[in-house]
């Protein structure tokens, strides 16, 4: 990897007067899907949010994406270098229509560059092409986070970062859901996803940070880790019992 | 008789569509920022007096001050919403709320500081002062034939702009989620800037509308925030159709109220239908029952 799509190093953020990130170093290439793993409370989620300064802001440390310091960038002008987030909890707008949802996903790019898009995301979520009308508050959970994915890549990411999308979803539909992120990936679009079912995560990913205590306690390829003794037994105990 | 009580309506959909103007823009302002604006009352009295200064001072057409008076309107809403509205938002609601019952009195004397305390006549937009046709022996001011049509217009381009415009959506859905505008790049600032700017312009737009029927200036800037608010609240704070019908019907409920009882009486009485509404209805007559928090 040479130079790297997104570049973190020694990233501080918090919340108030607690701090949660205690200098995260982490990197993500071009077409790389990279998973971080770890406890809650681990800072993951934070990690995302000082990435894209929605919900957190960096106090320290440095985030380079696509050759751009985001030190000085609003969050709506980091969106449109091309790097998109998909929160835990998915932030739909509920009261409006599918379609609607999707068109906001590119927000400040011209008509037909919207239509191509929009063309493209019902093309990779048919089930959201059937409905389109309603209001994104009466789809199904996993319907949902396909419309968190499909708004986001509205947006023609680069780099796509997914907070837990496999939450609170049925296997099948987490089975949909990463085939989709890994033909992305198999497109060029980067993923920086944080994941709780670690055992999933590896599976897909092409490396991964194991993060503890706001800092990253272990990297590696996604093989390795799946290897590695202490990540089976901390990470992957659980989720080895499930497939058993 | 009856055309006695057809002259009262007429009266009270007139006055009616200003209360209804600044009930839409509690409601565009109460979406976008979670706040009730109550110096909306105010603007309605700025921006006739902005009229006044085209039309009379600067000696341009009605539709110039019109136009003018609007415009400032929506400049003013948005430096509104940075020097004042954001600002103490930061310090939670209550502070919002002191801090827009504070602009009253500051517009309220700021406007006397530069116009005076007298109210002013404004030139109708068509013909002369008064001027009025005769259907049916019911006398209707050329000038309040245009606010109708101009409140309709105004109404429809509002739910042009919000349900058919890709930047009418992006406020909404900064309004309904700041954190997933965010997430698709909307500024949500601007956003709220801009709600706040409609709506101030809705105001001016009222005040100028009305103003060559009530005279501008003066203190009537707290009644119509009152009574406004009042329409808003019994029509629905959440529905802009109930906000537009419900200032209607408070201006008519008004100007028939004064048609028989002593002027004294009035507001209690039109105060009193709405305390009636907020326990049988209390989402109001057009809102969704959802929308009644506790």
């Amino acid at each position: 990897m040479s130079v790297p799509l997104l570049e973190v190093r020694g990233l501080c953020a918090g919340y108030g007067e607690l701090g949660v990130l205690h200098g995260v170093d982490l990197r993500v290439g071009a077409g790389e899907m990279v998973a971080v793993l770890g406890a809650n409370g681990a800072g993951k989620t934070t990690l995302l949010r000082a990435i894209s300064k929605v919900e957190a802001a960096p106090r320290a440390g440095s985030v380079v994406f696509d050759g751009v310091d985001l030190a000085s960038l609003a969050p709506q002008r980091i969106v449109r270098l091309g790097l998109s987030q998909i929160p835990e909890g998915r932030q739909l707008f509920g009261e409006l229509s599918v379609d609607d949802n999707l068109r906001l996903g590119a927000y400040r790019r011209g008509r037909t560059e919207r239509d191509e898009s929009l063309r493209r995301a019902y093309a990779l979520f048919p089930s959201l092409a059937t409905r389109r009308a309603n209001p994104a508050a009466s789809l199904s959970g996993g319907e949902q986070q396909m419309l968190a994915i499909g708004r986001a890549l509205m947006a023609r990411p680069t780099l796509l970062m997914l907070d837990e999308p496999s939450t609170g979803l049925a296997p099948r539909v987490v089975e949909q859901i990463f085939a989709i992120l890994a033909r992305l990936r198999s497109e060029g679009t980067g993923i920086l996803l944080v994941e709780q079912n670690a055992f999933l995560a590896l599976r897909y990913a092409d490396r991964a940070y194991v993060m503890a205590e706001g800092g990253v306690a272990l990297e590696g390829s996604a093989r390795d880790l799946a290897a590695d003794e202490s990540v089976r037994r901390i990470y992957l105990g659980a989720a080895l019992d499930e497939e058993r | 008789m009856i055309v006695f009580v057809l002259q009262l309506v007429v009266a009270g959909l007139t006055v009616g569509s200003a209360y209804a103007l600044v009930a839409l823009g509690y409601h565009v302002i109460l979406r976008a920022t979670r706040a009730i604006n109550f110096s909306q009352g105010e603007f309605v009295v700025l921006g006739g007096l902005v009229a006044y200064t085209i039309v009379h001072v600067l000696h341009a057409s009605p539709w110039i001050g019109l136009i003018g008076a609007t415009a400032a309107g929506f400049a003013l809403g948005w430096v509104y919403e940075r020097i004042v509205l954001r600002p103490a938002a930061r310090n939670g609601d209550i502070a919002v709320i002191i801090a827009t019952i504070g602009c009253v009195y500051i517009l309220l004397y700021g406007h006397a500081l530069i116009w005076g305390s007298l109210p002013q006549p404004l030139a109708p937009f068509t013909g002369a002062q008064g001027q009025a046709i005769h259907p049916g022996g019911v006398a209707i001011q050329e000038q309040s034939l245009w606010v109708f049509a101009l409140l309709a217009l105004a109404f429809a381009a509002l739910w042009l702009l919000f349900d058919r415009t890709t930047f009418g959506k992006a406020i909404r859905a900064a309004a309904v989620n700041p954190v997933g505008a965010q997430l698709v790049g909307i500024d949500v600032n601007a956003a709220r800037a801009a709600s706040v700017g409609i709506a101030i312009a809705l105001a001016a737009f009222g005040g100028t509308l009305i103003g060559p029927i009530t005279l501008v200036g003066g203190t009537a800037g707290i009644a119509i925030a009152i009574k406004g608010f009042v329409g808003a609240v019994a029509g629905g704070l959440d529905s802009p159709m109930g906000c537009a019908v419900g200032g209607l019907a408070v201006g008519v409920i008004e100007k028939l109220l004064a048609g028989w009882l002593p002027y004294q009486a009035v507001d209690p009485v039109v105060y009193a239908l709405l305390l009636l509404v907020l326990i049988v209805r209390p989402q109001g007559l057009f809102g969704r029952k959802d929308a009644v928090r506790d």
